[in-house]
Order: structure tokens, then sequence, then C-alpha cells
């Protein structure tokens, strides 16, 4: 977390900056299978982060060393388009998104059913194309579209979503302003069958208290998350506008 | 093949927790010896030694003058790294940093950073030109589980004995690099269904997930992550993270212990 500067985030009348309530998430629109030469794609805008992801595989594993005889691994590439952001980063993997990349593959393992496909790797490419604050989420959110589109089993649909703390308020999906002077930020995977979370990181400063209310923001947001995510794939099954 | 080896571990390590036994005989939530030296390296301004069982880890603290960011021209930095060296483990190998290697560094600098405890503006040297730069280095020498909480440990007591060596960059004297807290890590693993804490070797290797916990000196949370294949409920997390609290203030007692 930023937390630098005396940027006040709530307004007097206690919604944000940009008008939301504490507990309301930015809007969110989800395609699936809209990527021709992939297995399984997704589409997804959050506010104004927009990622996409594509999904190949189940594929032999390559090299050797990274099988496993006993399942599937998944690999995941987490990357943000050199345009994505304000300042253009310069292309390529970094520490950041090599870090991202393995946790999200540990939470997909964790949901994928990869027990079906031994010796086999699954491989899933997260492009960050406009970053505004909980790409990763974002990322998470598309991967789990783009594997269901894929055909691949899974015991849920890993939902990414994130609460925060501005201005010693929790609230729920912290925007880019937010992010950068906000006091806290509890990215989660969440699945809404299950009530279990596959994905959990966090900076900044929580007390417990403030750690449940973010919890029960997130899975508030799964909850609607996870429509938007089943209706996209339905709409996709049915050859829908894509 | 080698796998299958796990598979005989998990076995055997799921049988134990059905009767809430574990791997080397501790409790659920007891701790391996746990030995904390300062002050030991001379050539580095801050340092610190961890011995966790069979676990060895140093922590180095160096200090660099550098141009500050653009967006904070009044802040010095902090940089973590950690090497996961072949020295350590057979299964290290030479090479660029592997994704481990990467997550440890930046889990450990979260807890650090997002604590707040370190004055990045003290850290000034000329508003916009030269800022302080704190290096910390993260060394395993020997990776018999939980690295992370050894690194963390040892990585805050580095920090809390570090002195800046301006005389050396001829920018004024010596000080202390002041800390406002101390920010502590507890790492818990799944093993054999249940959460354990400060996992063994074997444990690791038999394990699923692992959650690691910073938390300040009020108990707040300033860094969470969760590493690995395996999902958790809410209520788990409830419990480990009761269970933290505990331990966090122990360790952190220990670190404050060791300061000069």
């Amino acid at each position: 977390m930023g937390g630098y500067g005396d940027v006040q985030l709530l307004r007097e009348d206690g919604k944000r900056l940009d008008g939301r309530a504490v507990d309301e998430m930015r809007e969110v629109e989800i395609k699936a299978g809209f990527l021709p030469a992939a297995e399984g794609s997704a589409w997804v805008k959050h506010g104004l982060n927009v990622a996409v992801a594509a999904v190949y595989g189940p594929m032999e594993a390559h090299p050797r060393k990274i099988q496993r005889q006993d399942r599937a691994v998944i690999d995941v590439r987490y990357n943000m388009a050199p345009f994505s952001t304000s300042d253009r980063i310069r292309p390529g993997f970094n520490r950041r998104s090599r870090e991202i990349s393995k946790v999200t593959a540990e939470a997909l393992e964790s949901v994928v059913l990869v027990e079906r496909y031994p010796r086999s790797k699954i491989r899933v490419e997260i492009e960050i194309l406009a970053a505004e604050a909980g790409t990763r989420c974002v990322g998470i959110t598309a991967a789990s579209v783009a594997l269901a589109d894929a055909g691949i089993p899974m015991k849920d649909l890993l939902v990414g979503v994130a609460s925060g703390k501005i201005d010693g308020i929790v609230v729920l999906d912290l925007d880019k302003a937010e992010d950068n002077y906000g006091q806290a930020d509890l990215p989660m995977g969440i699945m809404p069958n299950t009530g279990e979370i596959a994905f959990l990181q966090m900076d900044g400063d929580l007390s417990p208290e403030e750690y449940d209310l973010a919890t029960e923001y997130n899975f508030k947001a799964a909850h609607e998350i996870h429509e938007l995510m089943k209706q996209a794939l339905l709409d996709s099954a049915s050859g829908g506008d894509v | 093949m080698a796998q299958m080896v796990p598979q005989l571990l998990r076995q055997q390590l799921a049988e134990l927790a059905s009767q809430d036994k574990r791997f080397d005989g501790r409790g659920r939530w007891d701790s391996r010896d746990l030995i904390l030296e300062t002050d030991i390296l001379y050539n580095a301004e801050g340092s610190a030694k961890v011995v966790l069982g069979d676990t060895i880890v140093y922590a180095g603290v160096k200090f660099d003058v550098a141009s500050p960011y653009s967006d904070r021209p009044t802040q010095g930095s902090l940089m973590t790294g950690a090497e996961l060296r072949p020295v350590a483990h057979r299964k290290y190998e030479p090479g660029p940093p592997s994704p481990e290697s990467i997550e440890l560094g930046r889990v450990v600098d979260r807890g650090i950073r997002e604590s707040g405890c370190i004055d990045m503006e003290a850290l000034c040297i000329v508003p916009g030109e030269k800022v302080w730069r704190v290096m910390l280095d993260l060394h395993v020498l020997s990776d018999r589980g939980n690295i992370f909480d050894a690194c963390a440990t040892a990585a805050i007591a580095a920090m809390r004995t570090a002195v800046v060596p301006a005389e050396r960059f001829d920018v004024g004297e010596d000080f202390k690099l002041e800390l406002s807290s101390t920010p502590i890590m507890c790492s818990y693993q799944r093993v054999g269904g249940r959460y354990v804490y400060d996992a063994c070797e074997q444990e690791e290797i038999g394990g699923d997930e692992r959650i690691h916990i910073t938390l300040g000196d009020e108990g707040h949370l300033h860094s969470l992550q969760k590493g690995l294949r395996g999902v958790l409920s809410p209520a788990e997390f409830t419990e480990i993270l009761a269970q933290a609290g505990d331990r966090c203030a122990e360790l952190r007692e220990l670190v404050h212990s060791k300061e000069a």
C-alpha cells in the first residue's frame, strides 16, 4: 500500500470518490470463449481493468522435470502489456509478475481436478491489457472462466476479489486512487460453492475485526461475480454474442 | 519416481495427524528451538543469524546512496532479496532467481514495509537527489523446513540492529536505523489435513498449502500470503490467526532481547 500523502478518499456523504458505497464493487463484464486459437478463453472488464486469459492443453508436460506422475501441473503466466499502465512497463517478466504467476498457479491447481491429467500440463496465459488496481484478481476470474470454457473439470469457479481500507474504513474493491493512497488491500480467490479460499494475499494494516469485515465483503462480491461468470459461459455455449 | 515417496509420507503424516501427533513429536502449535544471534557479520551494517531446528539462515543489511524515486523525492527505499543457493539443499540448483526465492523475498519485504516501521523520510539525505537505499539480503544456508519464518525473524532482527554508515559515504555521522515497530511473521502449513506451526522438512514434502501471517506490535495484520496447492476455510484462518497472535508476541520479545 502506498499510504503516502493526505488524500481524502471518502466524501462527506460517506460515499467514495467515484460515488460507490463502501460495500459496492465496480462494474464487471465477462465474455467467455472469444480467442479462436485457444482451447478456452475469457475477457473480463472489471471497472477500468481489462484482462484476457487463454488456456492451452492439457498437453504433455515439458521439460520432463516439471512432470508430476499423479496430476497435471498448471503453468500460469501473468503478464502486463507495456501499454496497460500510465507509465509504459518494460516488457517481460519481473519479480512482481513472477510471484503473482506462482501463487495464481497454485490457487488454480487447488480447484482444477488435476488428478484427471497425470504427467500433463495446462497452460494458462493471463494478459492484463488495462491496469487500474486489482489486476491479479481480475486475472484469476478470467483464468477460471477460460479453464471452464476449455472444458477442464474444476471443483468450483474461482473468483478473484479484493477489499481494502481507505481513510480507516473497510471498503470493497479498491480502485487505483484507493489502492495508491489506501491503508490495506486483501485480495482473495474464493470458491463460492464451497465457501473456501484458494488464493490469499494481503498488505497494509488491518485489525482482526477489519479483516473479518473485508472477508465478508469479498465473499459477497464473489457470489455476484460468480453469477456473471456462469452467465458468460452459458452465453458462449449457446453461441451468444462474443 | 521421487514423487512416490511423498505419497507414502503423506499417508504417514495423515495417520500421525489422526492421533494428533507430528513427525518429530511436537505438538500442533509448537515451534522447533529458535536461536537468534545479531550483529555477527563485520562488514554488514546489520546482521542476524537464525537457527530454527536444522534450518539456518543469515540476514544482512547494507546501505548505499541512491537517487530517490521521482514520485517520492524525500524518501529512502528498501530492497529485499532472497537467495536459495545450492548450498542450502540438494533440491536447489544454480541459476537465475526461482519463483520460490522471489516469493520468499517479497513476502518478507511486504511484512516489514507494510507495517510502516521504517521512517522512509528519515532516510532522505538531499531531497530529490540523494537518499539512503536499504538493501536487505536473506541467505538460506540450510533448508530443513520453514525458511520463511527463519528469514523473516532474521530480517527484522538485522534491521533493528543496523547502523547507517553515513561517515563512510561522507554524508554526516553514522546513525542507528530507527524502526518504530517489530513486525513478526508466523507460518502455518496444512499437514495431514490440519494446520501446524513451523513445518519441518518432511511436513513440507508431505503437506499442502501454507499461510504466512505478519503481525505488528498491536496485533494488526500487515501481510498475508497463501502459497502452494490447497484451500482453506475462513474458520481455519481465524484459528491460526489466534495462534499467530501469541507466537508473534513471543518472537517479538526475543528479537527485542537481542538488541544492543
